[in-house]
């Protein structure tokens, strides 16, 4: 090797550090690593950054919506905070979290001492990293995009969106795209060929089964936006007609190919949800999950499902009665695998012996709002209802139930679960309480309003409104209750931060749980494991520590 | 409102018979009519075959709707095709166990018969032929036509139900299987939902002038494409789901290839 030109990359001497960069090789430890654990403990923290980011974006747009025909903010500024306040939340907040857990612990959960392709991981993880930095240069750069995150056409063709923002649009979320499809190459192969020898598919833990159903869905997703982003830079760019109406393109093309790629990507930010919930409610009910098959079943349900409903996006764009009925009824099917998932959840608490920590309490919320978010999801398959409430606050009601509601919250419960694991130290449960009842009851009131001003005809992604009766103090509402998000999103870093610095020391096993990357030291060494406990049953780490009790000693399987 | 007239069109062919002959010659050689359950199976589907291609939907299919049509294409493809193959379940002949194998071996042959046969026929120009011969004392286009659909549906099918169960494709390897001729099934009908006017011939010059309920070619084509893309999808997640099903119940954990 010669020393002139090859960089000599530290080796860690100790193991992983913490949450902190107080190491022997500093920052650069962190920005070198291919370690699964530091990467994904990277990937977490840029999501928190992300979303102060995106949070302050919000709280601008709402103060400018406390009040009617406000001036606080001027269209232009209005139409970019909103743009980026989505695409942040979406593409650099809740898609970096849910990697940053997939990548931190389906190697542990499955016996693994790291990904499959350790190096690629971290190349995936750095994507998403200057993805987002690229986005946000957009500020510096002439403007932020203002399309709407789903940029629709022909806003966002040159004609009517002449900054680059746009352009910063595509290439930050091409690359972040990109490291999304490789992260979930990588989950594949870990899953399929890493798993310790004992674990068969039917032993695998549901977090791990929803990120293998969930990467299957990227690889499926994503090239179609990824080609479509391609395509708006060519038209902007090159002076390409893909979706320029006048030149012989379609506008309509857009929409096509954003949800084709948009709708699975619902389902993409909420099947691991779904997954960190079939992993805390049996340990926090102190039972096995209900109906373990179903779960799995429901999923792959789901994950098949989300390619054949997307074109209930795109009721209001006029493509006949004909489609729209066949896309109204397999729309309203979604509800029924997802439903059971909800019955799943309950039945496994039922009779269970519940311990309401921060991270079940979020898990009961979950099950209230996404169910609300659910309902509100189902009636725009109505194509009469959606036609009245598409582009209003309803919409906006509607996912932010689903995207707050389920996959935040579900993000949140993960946080709690998982911190002591990834830290060594534990989250206050009392200031986590705090925290719950303030984010939970600033959400509500944020966004329960919402439904009305909706049904009452407020357009979403209009600058101001006028002094309609109710809308004022509906909208004044509405807004104090983001603040009150905002209070306690404050908390959590006051909380986070102080547990990283002072807090308590956690034990390897603080929840009693099942999974394997409980039986490991909190948090992990460099090498994850030296050897791994038998896996006969969902819950490996229990039968060891109570083997007179053990599930793969039982009659019933799954979940009685 | 629906022409009274429409449910006494019943015409039974000779393409239809002679495809059943051919149907029943197979079957009679390959099992002997030995089992009473494969026999009853078979009969059914082939009672069902006789219906469907001599009852008012296949006059609509011929002579006024291309939706009606595609509606015939999906039955003969997902509903007889793979119920022809469970009929043969656990039939010992040398040329079924040596398909079993061949599909086991080489599944991407059948996911090829099934999906290929499907596209070939909804090329406008072949589409166009095999209508415009559907009149003619010997039907040879919509003998070939009906006739490679079954076929499609029985190989197509054959890997997850053909008569070898031990020859028979991992569940989860099935769903895949299933899933990627889902997609590929909802790209046809995409294409042909959101195809110009006019791409297939037949139907866009009014089939025979036959209209019983005033559709309009647009709204025909459109319904057509969605048949394809929306119900047929719906099939295939159908048998995903009961292909998990008979994993989950299955007696052992499965692995796949773990190295660590």
């Amino acid at each position: 090797m010669s020393e002139e030109t090859d960089l000599n990359v530290p080796e860690p001497t100790q193991s992983i550090p913490g949450l902190g960069v107080s190491n022997n090789q500093g920052l650069l430890q962190w920005i070198s690593s291919v370690d699964h654990k530091q990467i994904g403990i990277m990937y977490l923290w840029l999501s928190l950054l992300f979303l102060v980011i995106g949070g302050i974006e919000i709280m601008l747009v709402r103060t400018q919506l406390a009040v009617p025909n406000n001036d606080f903010l001027g269209p232009e500024a209005y139409n970019q905070l909103f743009t980026m306040h989505g695409t942040t939340m979406i593409f650099f907040v809740l898609t970096p979290a849910i990697f940053g857990f997939a990548t931190y612990f389906v190697p542990l959960m499955i016996g693994a001492n790291d990904m499959a392709f350790p190096r690629l991981n971290a190349l995936s993880f750095w994507m998403t990293f200057f993805g987002g930095f690229l986005l946000y240069f957009s500020f510096l750069a002439g403007g932020a995009p203002d399309a709407g995150w789903f940029n629709y056409a022909p806003l966002n063709q040159y004609n009517y969106s002449s900054s680059p923002g746009i352009n910063y649009y595509c290439s930050g979320l091409l690359l972040s795209g990109i490291g999304t499809v490789t992260a979930s190459v990588n989950f594949i192969v870990t899953i399929l060929k890493y798993r310790v020898n004992d674990m068969g598919l039917k032993q695998m833990p549901l977090f791990v089964w929803m990120i293998l159903i969930n990467s299957f869905l990227v690889l499926a997703a994503f090239p179609s936006l990824n080609a479509a982003l391609v395509m708006v830079l060519l038209d902007r760019q090159l002076h390409a007609h893909f979706f320029n109406a006048v030149g012989g393109g379609s506008a309509i093309l857009w929409q096509h190919l954003f949800w084709l790629f948009g709708h699975p990507e619902v389902y993409i930010l909420i099947l691991p949800i779904f997954g960190i919930f079939s992993e805390i409610f049996p340990v926090f009910s102190r039972k096995p999950i209900f109906g373990y098959g179903f779960v799995v079943g429901s999923g792959i349900a789901i994950a098949l499902l989300a390619f054949g409903v997307w074109v209930h996006h795109m009721f209001a764009t006029g493509l006949g009665n004909t489609v729209n009925n066949f896309f109204a009824a397999s729309s309203l099917l979604i509800g029924v695998p997802t439903g059971v998932k909800i019955f799943n959840w309950l039945a496994t608490m039922w009779g269970g012996s519940i311990k309401f920590s921060v991270a079940m309490l979020f898990g009961i919320a979950f099950l209230v709002e996404f169910t609300i978010g659910g309902l509100s999801g189902v009636s725009f398959a109505i194509v009469p209802i959606d036609w009245q409430l598409t582009d209003t606050y309803y919409v906006v009601a509607h996912l932010h139930y689903v995207f707050i509601g389920g996959s935040l919250f579900g993000l949140l419960s993960g946080l709690f679960y998982w911190f002591p694991k990834m830290s060594g130290r534990v989250l206050d449960e009392r200031s986590g309480r705090w925290f719950f009842w303030l984010f939970v009851v600033g959400f509500n009131t944020t966004f329960l309003v919402q439904h009305a001003l909706g049904a009452m005809g407020m357009a979403r992604r209009v600058y101001t409104y006028p002094d309609l009766p109710g809308w004022g103090i509906l909208n004044f509402i509405s807004t104090a209750g983001g603040f009150l998000m905002a209070i306690a999103v404050g908390l959590l870093i006051y909380i986070l931060v102080r547990a990283v610095r002072s807090g308590s020391k956690a034990e390897n096993d603080p929840w009693d749980a099942n999974t394997l990357e409980w039986t490991t030291t909190s948090p992990p060494n460099l090498k994850n494991f030296e050897q791994v406990i038998p896996v006969k049953s969902t819950r490996p780490f229990r039968d060891y520590k109570r083997p007179d009790d053990a599930d793969w000693n039982r009659k019933e399987e799954y979940g009685k | 409102m629906v022409n009274t007239s429409l449910i006494l069109h019943w015409h039974l062919d000779v393409s239809t018979l002679l495809l059943a002959a051919i149907f029943i010659a197979f079957f009679y050689s390959v099992t002997r009519f030995k089992r009473q359950r494969n026999n009853k199976l078979f009969a059914g589907v082939i009672i069902l075959l006789l219906l469907l291609l001599s009852s008012p939907l296949h006059y609509l299919a011929m002579h006024a709707y291309f939706s009606a049509h595609m509606i015939i294409h999906v039955i003969l493809l997902l509903i007889c095709g793979p119920l022809l193959t469970l009929s043969l379940a656990g039939t010992d002949h040398p040329l079924l166990n040596r398909l079993s194998r061949f599909f086991n071996k080489n599944i991407w042959c059948a996911w090829i018969t099934g999906v290929g046969i499907m596209w070939i026929w909804h090329i406008p120009a072949l589409f166009d032929m095999a209508m415009a011969n559907h009149g003619s004392f010997a039907p040879v286009f919509p003998l070939l036509q009906s006739g490679s659909l079954l076929l499609a549906g029985v190989v197509f099918s054959w890997p997850l139900l053909g008569p070898e169960e031990k020859l028979h494709t991992h569940a989860l390897s099935g769903i895949v299987y299933l899933f990627t001729a889902c997609v590929s099934c909802s790209l046809l009908g995409l294409l042909i939902t959101f195809a110009p006017q006019g791409t297939y011939h037949y139907y866009h010059m009014g089939g025979s002038g036959y209209n019983p309920w005033n559709i309009s070619h647009i709204e025909d084509s459109e319904a057509a494409g969605l048949i394809m893309w929306v119900p047929c999808c719906f099939v295939y997640l159908s048998g995903c789901l009961w292909l998990l099903y008979r994993w989950f119940i299955s007696g052992s954990g499965v692995k796949l290839n773990n190295v660590r």
